[in-house]
């Protein structure tokens, strides 16, 4: 038996190793190696299975990296935390190492002299300095059929392009070779891609149309009416649409189905925009409003009144996960908006020329506004640094075109590249550090061929998040679960050291509605009015007045319907109750001041008091 | 002077070289190049959890040839293949599992119930029985006949034999040790005052002196037969019909019990158990470890398999079929990946110790995107959805029933005694803790 437990105790891990086994002659050297030395099976072994020095861990984590969470009582949930946050400081650590292994280089344009400026360079200095290879991205595409509005899929290797009259084509930007050309004969509004290159849709006179790569029509999707602007949100497989009547609409491409549609009561809508990090909708109005939208909400999530007179363009921020907002309006303003914190603008600047001003970000932060007949650009630090007044942040390039009006600005992904749509066609220009150098295979991949293409589809579709994930926070999903209706609770006589958990549904009624916010903690109205002075005549006046009171329909009726809860009913009466008290009060004060003489001072005017319905 | 460089993507670090090659993949770990992360792994896992139930077919195969009830179940310790059933019919079978073909068949082994069985060196068989005889059996010897017959005086219940010595021990109303060179019993272990049958008995893997047996007066008692004597022993609330000892933790020992729960004691305390594990609802028959020891079986009377992880003592893996009726004998096969029953219809039923598990040949890739998903579900789990997908199982609805109205009965006890608690005197009674509930007394 003695044998076995000795065994045993040999056994156990270190941790719960007996007391007496940490017990260690001073003198000898602790710590593994001495075991290790005597350790045959280790030794057998270690010349086979060591790990290469390049692969060992070059640096280990200092002290305070790990919480200990010594305040858990719960030995396996202690454990079990400390283990997922060394797991996680040490994932942190080998990110940091994987930072190393980006060998893209992004572009850049720098003057050296404190008197030069980066904006006098021009496109021809810039294609120069490019390279031959570079400069192929610098292209002026002369198209006749109104002015044009482009889009490019999210790989940034297809570009599509639609005029005004009805000239639709969508080609690979890269080789040039063109995929389709259609007339499609009536006014055409936008165009966005699908999932990849292989489906685009249009937003037509009358309908959405979606066709292929071909450019063979296969759906026209009747219910989206007088469409304006289309946008598609790619992990959740949406194509939302906004029209002339002002209805949202969003369709679920990867089954058909029209998911939702959202009336936004702000009439003809032109300008849409969506936040690739959380899926929401911007609209910009007519009215100067801007609001952002999710399907799961029959109104507005935000809404803001960003511009005086019609918002011409909206764009957030891909560099900085969506934090920031760029909005152009018809008022000539461009504003950069904090989209946590909606107190106002963190710049704002009046844009250069007439018209209507439109605002495009890059994957780097790069912002360009196309305003009469220019576009800037502008670089991060300086239009994320708040600012007041109107003051330009520091122009980083401008390129001036003479074709007007501009109607589109895209950055291509992964590419110094700037498009703009505009009157006479399409031209793109190079914008050095606008495009992000490092692309990442799993999401988007300018040179994945035919067989990567497929199954990537296959992957996201796999991958789709459902719609009503989608919210102004994306992080919620995994976050921490709400509080639970458990409540603490003291023993009866409220000695016992230990408050106990007593589940929700155990608690009393009144417990459980005040844990729930609807427990009617409002006193019990009184129909005394209180102006009387004390005394024993008094009380018995008081006495008389409740009997009084009592009969009241409207009293009965709050008495009946006291069930402690809160419910509006009884709420609006409560209010009507409280106003007629108010005024009775005002009669008999004004009773007062007139039988002693004294003029009624008027009552304070309040803020609220424009608020007020006149009595006529 | 202006320094100008614009983005350039080299073709050639980007595309395959040759014909054939893989296309090089560009990785980029910047959190803002990976929209949606946490919910497109959420939808992942969601998926990798459905995945796994719809792949989870446990029900390998029935292994037939009883006339009656299987009552035990012995696998060879040095085989991947050989088991050995009982059953009430006295017939004895031994099963090759991966040809299904029976490597011994005798029909009339015992007269009445073939009660406790047991391999031995050399692939020889003890079995004991009713008839109140001890037979020794050698597969594929040819020959129906036992090698030898050791007579006793009283009826057996349980067989078990050392690993590497010819001693075993059976249990009848006492504890018998034998030698196998000889016809009588070499030795008696019993508690004086104990008068009850010994229902179980099995020595330790690791130090093969210890014997420990489980008996019908709700005692679970350790022997040590070099002494000759009893060491140490737990009375309990309810019986014990089955032990187990652990293959990794010495000391460790697992008891399946007459009121629904398995317990592991450590030996070193056995004032209380070391865990509980909760969810059949009826008495658990039988149990086994795992050779990993991180896993361990168990069937019961509710007519279902339970799959248990150390450690872990709610929501096992629940195996049922619509013909499975009370399972009297459980087994984990040598290799871990298949789980044996036995059960009163008379089949001895074959089942994946993963139900989700793929047999046959898998790829490296297959591995890995299978490791994945189980990582994903495990990470994901307190998700609500999720967790619900990964954690509930179809229950027949006799046993669903029955686990409801167990919940009520435990959760209405529970009431109670908080409630008489609240209106004792303050510190008249407090709690006590569900594992000191349930020894009653520890003798030595």
């Amino acid at each position: 038996m003695d044998a076995l437990i000795a065994k045993a105790d040999a056994i156990q891990p270190l941790s719960k190793k007996r007391k007496f086994n940490h017990k260690r002659p001073s003198g000898g050297d602790p710590g593994p190696s001495t075991s290790k030395a005597h350790d045959q099976t280790y030794n057998s072994i270690a010349k086979n299975t060591s790990v290469p020095k390049s692969l060992r861990p070059t640096n280990s984590l200092p002290d305070g990296a790990i919480p200990k969470h010594n305040h858990i009582a719960n030995k396996k949930l202690r454990a079990e935390l400390v283990r997922t946050s060394s797991h996680i400081a040490h994932s942190k650590a080998m990110l940091e190492d994987a930072e190393l292994l980006l060998t893209g280089e992004a572009g850049k344009m720098e003057v050296e002299g404190d008197m030069e400026r980066t904006w006098r360079v021009g496109q021809a200095d810039i294609e120069q300095g490019a390279g031959q290879e570079a400069a192929k991205g610098r292209r002026e595409l002369k198209l006749e059929g109104g002015p044009y509005t482009t889009r490019y899929t999210k790989n940034g290797r297809h570009l599509a392009v639609v005029g005004k009259n009805g000239h639709a084509a969508t080609f690979d930007w890269q080789t040039g070779t063109l995929h389709t050309e259609l007339q499609l004969q009536e006014t055409c509004r936008d165009i966005t891609f699908l999932h990849d290159h292989s489906y685009f849709a249009v937003a037509q006179k009358k309908y959405v149309f979606i066709y292929d790569r071909d450019g063979v029509e296969l759906h026209c999707l009747k219910s989206h009416i007088e469409p304006t602007r289309l946008e598609f949100l790619p992990y959740h497989w949406l194509l939302a649409s906004i029209g002339n009547a002002g209805y949202l609409k969003y369709q679920d491409t990867s089954t058909g189905q029209l998911l939702v549609e959202h009336r936004t009561k702000f009439g003809s809508c032109t300008t849409m925009t969506q936040n690739l990090h959380n899926a929401v909708i911007h609209l910009g109005h007519q009215n100067g409003l801007v609001t952002l939208w999710t399907p799961n909400l029959p109104h507005p999530a935000v809404q803001l009144l960003a511009h005086l007179g019609p918002v011409s363009s909206i764009s957030v921020d891909p560099s900085s996960g969506g934090r920031y907002m760029a909005t152009a309006g018809k008022d000539g303003t461009v504003k950069v908006w904090d989209c946590r914190n909606w107190k106002g603008t963190v710049r704002e600047w009046s844009a250069r020329g007439t018209g209507e001003p439109e605002v495009e970000w890059s994957q780097k932060g790069y912002l360009a506004v196309a305003s009469g007949g220019s576009v800037n650009v502008y670089t991060p630090p300086s239009i994320h640094t708040p600012l007041p007044g109107h003051t330009q942040p520091p122009l980083y390039l401008t390129h001036p075109i003479t074709s007007r009006p501009l109607t589109s600005l895209r950055f291509a992904p992964f590419q110094d590249i700037l498009t703009i749509g505009h009157g006479a066609g399409v031209s793109s220009i190079l914008v050095p550090g606008a495009g992000e150098p490092n692309f990442d295979s799993a999401e988007a991949d300018p040179f994945e061929n035919r067989k990567a293409r497929r199954e990537k589809e296959v992957k996201s579709l796999l991958d789709k998040i459902q719609p009503d994930m989608i919210n102004l926070d994306p992080d919620f999903v995994g976050g921490l679960a709400p509080v639970s209706k458990l409540t603490t609770n003291q023993t009866h006589n409220g000695k016992s050291a230990q408050p106990v958990d007593v589940p929700f549904a155990r608690l009393s009624r009144m417990e459980r509605l005040k844990i729930q916010g609807k427990a009617d903690d409002t006193e019990v109205v009184e129909s005394d009015d209180d102006d009387g002075q004390g005394g024993k005549g008094d009380k018995e006046e008081r006495e008389r007045r409740r009997m009084r009171g009592k009969g009241k329909s409207l009293k009965r009726y709050l008495r009946k319907q006291r069930k402690n809860v809160i419910d509006p009913a009884a709420v609006a009466i409560r209010a009507k109750l409280e106003k007629q008290k108010q005024e009775r009060k005002q009669v008999l004060l004004k009773k007062k001041a007139e039988a002693a003489g004294v003029p009624v001072a008027p009552a304070r005017p309040s803020a609220l008091d424009r608020f007020k319905r006149s009595e006529s | 002077m202006v320094k100008i460089s614009v983005l350039q993507h080299d073709p050639s670090s980007h595309l395959p070289r040759r014909p054939g090659d893989p296309t090089p993949i560009a990785r980029n770990l910047d959190p803002n190049m990976h929209p949606f992360a946490r919910a497109r792994e959420r939808t992942r896992a969601l998926n990798a959890a459905k995945l796994d139930r719809i792949f989870a077919k446990p029900f390998v195969d029935a292994l037939e040839g009883h006339v009656d009830a299987v009552e035990v179940l012995a696998k060879q310790p040095d085989s991947l293949t050989n088991v050995a059933s009982g059953s009430w019919d006295g017939g004895i079978l031994v099963h090759n599992l991966s040809q299904r073909t029976k490597l011994l068949n005798t029909p009339n082994a015992h007269k009445g119930k073939v009660s406790g069985l047991c391999f031995a060196e050399d692939s020889r068989i003890l079995s004991c029985g009713v008839d109140r005889t001890v037979k020794i059996w050698r597969i594929g010897g040819g020959s129906d006949q036992p090698l030898s017959v050791l007579p006793s005086k009283a009826a057996f219940n349980s067989i078990d034999h050392q690993r590497t010595s010819p001693v075993f021990a059976t249990a009848s109303n006492l504890v018998h040790i034998w030698d196998e060179n000889k016809t009588a019993p070499i030795s008696n272990l019993t508690f004086p005052t104990s008068t009850e049958t010994v229902t179980s008995v099995r020595f330790n893997l690791s130090e093969r002196s210890i014997l420990a047996s489980v008996g019908s007066d709700r005692t679970f008692a350790l022997y040590d037969i070099r002494t000759s004597k009893p060491e140490r022993r737990v009375v309990m609330q309810m019986r014990a019909n089955s032990l187990s000892w652990s293959p990794t933790m010495p000391t460790s020992v697992l008891l399946a019990s007459e009121d629904h729960n398995l317990y592991t004691f450590d030996i070193r305390h056995l004032s209380e158990p070391t865990m509980i594990y909760k969810g059949h609802v009826a008495a658990v028959m039988s149990c086994d470890w795992s050779p990993t020891g991180t896993e361990f079986v168990s069937g019961g009377w509710d007519r279902t398999v339970r799959i248990w992880q150390t450690g872990q003592g709610h929501s096992p893996e629940v195996y049922h079929t619509k013909r499975m009726q009370r399972v009297t004998s459980t087994l984990f096969t040598t290799d871990a990946r298949f789980v044996l029953s036995g059960s009163d219809d008379g089949n001895v039923r074959i089942w994946k110790a993963k139900a989700a598990d793929k047999l046959g040949v898998v790829t490296a890739r297959e591995r890995a995107s299978m490791e994945y998903r189980s990582s994903l579900v495990d990470r994901w789990k307190i998700d609500k959805e999720v967790g619900k997908i990964a954690r509930t199982r179809h229950l027949p609805r006799p046993v669903y029933t029955a686990s409801k109205l167990k919940n009520t009965m435990l959760e209405a006890r529970r009431v109670k005694e908080e409630r008489r608690r609240k209106h004792t005197r303050a510190g008249q009674s407090t709690p006590k803790a569900e594992r000191k509930k349930v020894v009653v007394v520890e003798q030595s």
